[in-house]
């Protein structure tokens, strides 16, 4: 959406025409979309990805919580697994034949090794199966982009709101030091910040979230700038309303749609800021699988296998165009100019 | 009187919506002599706004002109001939886009839109937009076209015109900009002018001042207008000529005089009850019944039987022709409505509708929804 | 006059964004755990020599004191040493921005050069086949990786095909006699151009579509403005119109976006410089993040957090000179 000027543009700005007057309501909402087959796309590869995560995911912990037991280890049951077959067992691990190509494909460095439907899109630098590690990679790709947006847009619509509400000086200081954060490339602030606390996924989502505050405090504030001024605004606080609920009845609810808009555009970016993270190794740590780490893996072995580098890039991809076509969709449900 | 310079024939404008056919400009037909104010009157939603784009030809996507026949000066703007196969096919006479471009719009047809707050461009210098349309369409150079634009702002009232030329537009009021846009308009010496609401946006003190303004010049010039308004006190205070609007149909068309003290049409009878008149008291007002009904889906018969306080069972069956009822001391006196024609009227039974007595308050809030 | 003031005012409120980042630089090192000392002296130092170093940089200070030591020093454009380096840290600023600076600024190009007429044809044909396919080339540029894409270009153009070099960024002002193979300093430059191909379709694509995807809304909106019907209705043609009457219009919000767009390029500048081993201040910050070389961090993020600042500052400059309504006083 639009996100005025970083450091100057008047209020009236960014209150102005520029930002569509919402027509509030979820139900409203999705019978827009509904009738827009590039969101409806959108909003396939969305579920089909969501869904493989989530098996992945019940997949991760059946295979944590059957392996503590002997009786079904005895029973041989982790084998039906995906998790123990191809992940992180330490017997496929590193004996799988390594580097192999996509099915029907060779490979320069060992001809003699075709790909094999075993494999159907080969396998990476230690044997292991590229699709699989494909697989379990969207759960943390899709986990990450939706906790990350979820941190931001909660401390955002905060800071946004209570910016906008207030005015004076603690919006002076609130908007100061969101252009501050929003000053340092995400990049390198979320990498300091992981090296400070952490090197793990968790302060990585943290981190991505604090750094994208500026996206969502600038949008509300606006909201709010604009919404303050409404006759039902003043009527409410000249009834006695209080300033918190005023915010959390009114204010909030009729940014319903910008913030929607906004939140699933920027799952999409968060994921490609993750996947630069992973790739640089600050993101998800080996063994877990991620496509940035992939990716950074696969650096070294370009030459021989490129497939291998082609994979989590396309996965990616998807993901990212998937959330794109939800937020494009939603906006031109919401936007009446854009669509006529 | 000579050949009017402005013949609209039968025009017809349609948009085609994802929810259907939006007839909303359907056969209109009415004329301008040289130096005659028109007025083009009706409630917002009547088609004013797309018959003038139609006559200029400038009628956006998903909108179509698909029948009837605009000259202009013998010029055939929108001209339709029947093909081999019965299709209505654009006629050989009618001009192309860029014969329209070229030798019609500002040339000889200019436009004053509704909005003067919008039609400058805010990043150029008023000078230079009324200079580049001079240039364009009067064929001077570019050092004559900065005289003819200083004049012109003088002569439309602007104090300092040298100076204000090298200004802004956010520089000036909204009655001023209004001011620079009649200015544009006839800097560029057309005989047809089309106003399409050009008070509308303006304060009442403004407004007055800005309509003495082109009555003055009108009669300087002997431009003729086309002036769209939904305002019938503007109309009694410059037309010459007004056509009343519904739904896509010029329904009554008369002079101004008659218009107001010989009443034809109940939907004008019910708009000029609707405003205050110095004769009346506010009590006395008696604004119309209901909302007008969407063109997508028009009433069938006459389309203002919903809501006319003299509706019968006739109106709903029968379409009225657009005809001649002009008394004998009248020039001319077009009315569209079944009262004045032998279908029946008299005999039919009165018709329940929004504006009758006998008609409950239920169907108002079931309509409502439509909206 | 109008303009000197609006460019003054906007430096001065640009102030507290930098002092700002010095604060969030300087206090995120901080919490860096692991103690500098030891990186430069090894696992066992003798407590004199640790003493004399920590003295020597001031790390015996409480926090607050080293804050406003450093900012002070920074006020004196002084960035202190380098630990990792040993050497001042703005003499390896100075080294490494240029390179960086100049893959931005080809980038920022490139991205500019193709997404203004790809935005605005976009527009004119709105909903025809070539809308479609640059709306599509738009979509999937703001959803690719760059690195991924950087690695492609390397599969594809240096290793199948061998046309364009996969790592090093030549500055066309180098020496010819550092340069292998070229014989003057034209040589230098053409080969410079050559080097700067891939990273900068790495790094360019996401702000081309990006700025596409910007420059047909806005132009579609802008399209429909009353100004333009007017233009319109004054038989102006359509080619005038697009060029003229629209244009300056149209490029307000691509304006405001490129401004925007430099934090993430930055950012995006770090992967570039990774995927093609190219020396730049994104390689730098994380060098000197990875060894807690704390001089170098702060020193780089505050010149990252400068370079931002002034992009949007000449943005909003260059803004305020297309739309007179920024920076004159109206009489509204």
């Amino acid at each position: 959406m639009n996100m005025s000027n970083a450091t100057n543009r008047t209020d009236a700005d960014e209150s102005g025409p520029e930002q569509p007057e919402a027509r509030v309501g979820l139900r409203y909402t999705l019978s827009q979309v509904k009738r827009d087959p590039t969101a409806l796309a959108g909003l396939a590869v969305i579920a089909f990805m969501t869904l493989v995560a989530f098996i992945a995911f019940v997949d991760g912990v059946l295979f944590d919580f059957l392996s503590d037991f002997t009786f079904f280890a005895n029973l041989g049951i982790e084998q039906y697994l995906l998790a123990n077959t191809f992940w992180v067992n330490p017997v496929v691990d590193g004996t799988g034949q390594i580097l192999r190509p996509p099915v029907y494909m060779t490979n320069q460095l060992y001809p003699d090794q075709p790909g094999t439907w075993a494999h159907p899109l080969g396998t990476d630098h230690r044997g292991r199966d590229v699709l699989i590690r494909l697989f379990y990679g969207t759960r943390i790709a899709i986990t990450v982009g939706i906790v990350a947006t979820g941190i931001a847009m909660v401390l955002g619509m905060l800071v946004g709101a209570v910016a906008g509400y207030y005015g004076g000086w603690i919006d002076d200081a609130l908007m100061r030091g969101s252009e501050t954060l929003y000053a340092i490339p995400f990049l390198i602030l979320v990498i300091a910040f992981m090296t400070a606390f952490g090197r793990n996924l968790t302060f990585a989502m943290i981190g991505v979230g604090i750094a994208t505050i500026p996206t969502f405090a600038r949008l509300i504030r606006s909201r709010v700038l604009s919404v303050r001024e409404e006759d039902y605004i003043e009527a409410a606080r000249a009834a006695g309303v209080r300033d918190r609920d005023i915010i959390l009845r009114h204010v909030i609810p009729n940014s319903f749609a910008p913030i929607l808009v906004q939140a699933t555009l920027q799952v999409g970016v968060n994921i490609l800021i993750i996947a630069g993270l992973s790739f640089l190794g600050y993101g998800a740590q080996p063994p877990t699988p991620s496509w940035g780490q992939m990716l950074s893996n696969s650096r070294q072995y370009m030459l021989p296998n490129p497939w291998f580098s082609i994979w989590p890039g396309i996965a990616i991809l998807i993901t990212v165009v998937g959330f794109n076509l939800i937020g494009d969709g939603l906006r031109d449900a919401l936007d009446p100019r854009i669509n006529n | 009187m000579s050949e009017p310079i402005l013949k609209v024939e039968n025009l017809k404008t349609q948009f085609f919506t994802e929810e259907g056919t939006v007839r909303a400009v359907d056969g209109i037909s009415f004329e301008v002599n040289e130096g005659e104010l028109v007025g083009l009157v009706g409630e917002s939603g009547a088609g004013k706004s797309v018959a003038t784009s139609s006559i200029m030809r400038l009628v956006e996507d998903p909108g179509e002109i698909v029948g009837g026949t605009v000259t202009y000066k013998g010029k055939k703007i929108v001209d339709f001939e029947e093909g081999p196969d019965g299709e209505l096919r654009r006629s050989p006479e009618m001009l192309s886009n860029e014969e329209m471009r070229k030798q019609i719009r500002g040339r000889e047809i200019a436009i004053i839109f509704q909005d003067p707050m919008e039609a400058l461009n805010p990043v150029f210098k008023v000078g230079a937009q009324l200079r580049e349309f001079i240039e364009i369409n009067r064929d001077v150079s570019s050092k004559r076209a900065k005289e003819i634009a200083v004049d012109m702002l003088r002569e439309v009232g602007i104090p300092e015109p040298e100076k204000r030329y090298e200004s802004y537009p956010h520089q000036f009021s909204g009655g001023m900009r209004q001011r620079v846009i009649i200015a544009m308009a006839l800097a560029c010496e057309p005989d047809l002018i089309i106003a399409d609401e050009p008070t509308t946006a303006l304060d009442v003190t403004v407004e007055g001042q800005i309509l003495d303004l082109v009555e003055d010049l009108q009669q300087k010039y002997n431009t003729s207008f086309v002036w769209v308004t939904h305002d019938l006190g503007v109309v009694a205070e410059i037309c010459d000529r007004v056509n009343v609007m519904y739904l896509g149909e010029i329904i009554e068309q008369a002079d101004v005089d008659d218009l107001f003290h010989a009443t034809r049409h109940p939907y004008t009878e019910a708009l000029l009850n609707s405003i205050p008149r110095p004769d009346q008291s506010v009590d006395e007002l008696n604004p119309i019944k209901g909302v007008m009904p969407e063109a997508i889906n028009p009433p069938s018969g006459c389309r203002f039987h919903t809501r006319c306080p003299e509706a019968r069972t006739v109106c709903k069956e029968v379409h009225p022709t657009y005809q001649d009822v002009s008394d004998p001391d009248e020039s001319s006196h077009f009315v569209s409505c079944v009262k004045y024609e032998d279908v029946g009227y008299d005999d039919a039974e009165s018709l329940d509708t929004e504006a009758t007595d006998a008609f409950s308050g239920g169907l108002v809030e079931a309509r409502g929804d439509g909206q | 006059m109008g303009r000197l003031r609006y460019t003054i005012s906007r430096l001065l409120q640009s102030i507290p964004v930098i002092v700002g980042v010095i604060t969030i630089t300087f206090l995120l090192t901080d919490a860096i755990p692991g103690d500098p000392v030891q990186i430069m002296l090894g696992p066992s130092p003798s407590a004199q020599q640790a003493e004399a170093i920590r003295a020597k940089f001031g790390l015996d200070q409480p926090l607050h004191v080293r804050y406003f030591n450093y900012l002070f020093d920074v006020v004196r454009l002084d960035l202190g040493t380098s630990l990792y380096y040993g050497v001042p840290v703005t003499q390896k600023i100075a080294e490494r921005l240029p390179v960086t600076l100049y893959l931005l600024l080809s980038s920022f190009t490139f991205a500019l050069l193709t997404a203004v007429p790809l935005g605005i044809i976009s527009a004119k044909r709105r909903n025809k086949p070539t809308d479609h396919i640059s709306r599509v080339v738009a979509l999937f540029g703001v959803s690719t990786p760059s690195f991924w894409i950087g690695l492609m270009l390397i599969i594809v153009f240096s290793f199948w095909l061998d046309i364009f070099p996969a790592t090093n960024l030549i500055l066309p002002w180098e020496s010819p006699a550092n340069v292998d193979g070229a014989a003057n300093q034209l040589g230098v430059i053409a080969k410079s151009i050559h080097h700067l191909i891939l990273p900068t379709i790495t790094l360019g694509t996401l702000q081309m579509a990006a700025f596409t995807r910007i420059e047909r809304s806005s132009m579609l909106e802008v399209l429909g403005e009353e100004y333009v019907k007017l233009a319109r209705a004054y038989g102006v043609s359509e080619t005038k119109i697009v060029r003229k009457h629209a244009f300056r219009n149209a490029q307000l919000p691509l304006i405001t976006l490129v401004g925007l767009q430099l934090t993430g390029a930055l950012g995006g500048a770090v992967l570039t410089e990774t995927v093609f081993s190219i020396n730049g201040m994104g390689r730098l910050i994380i060098t000197a993040i990875q060894n807690q070389d704390f001089q170098l961090v702060m020193g780089t993020t505050l010149v990252f957090g400068l370079v931002f600042v002034i992009g949007v500052i000449l943005t909003d400059l260059s803004y305020a000179y297309v739309d007179p309504r920024v920076s004159f006083d109206g009489s509204e």
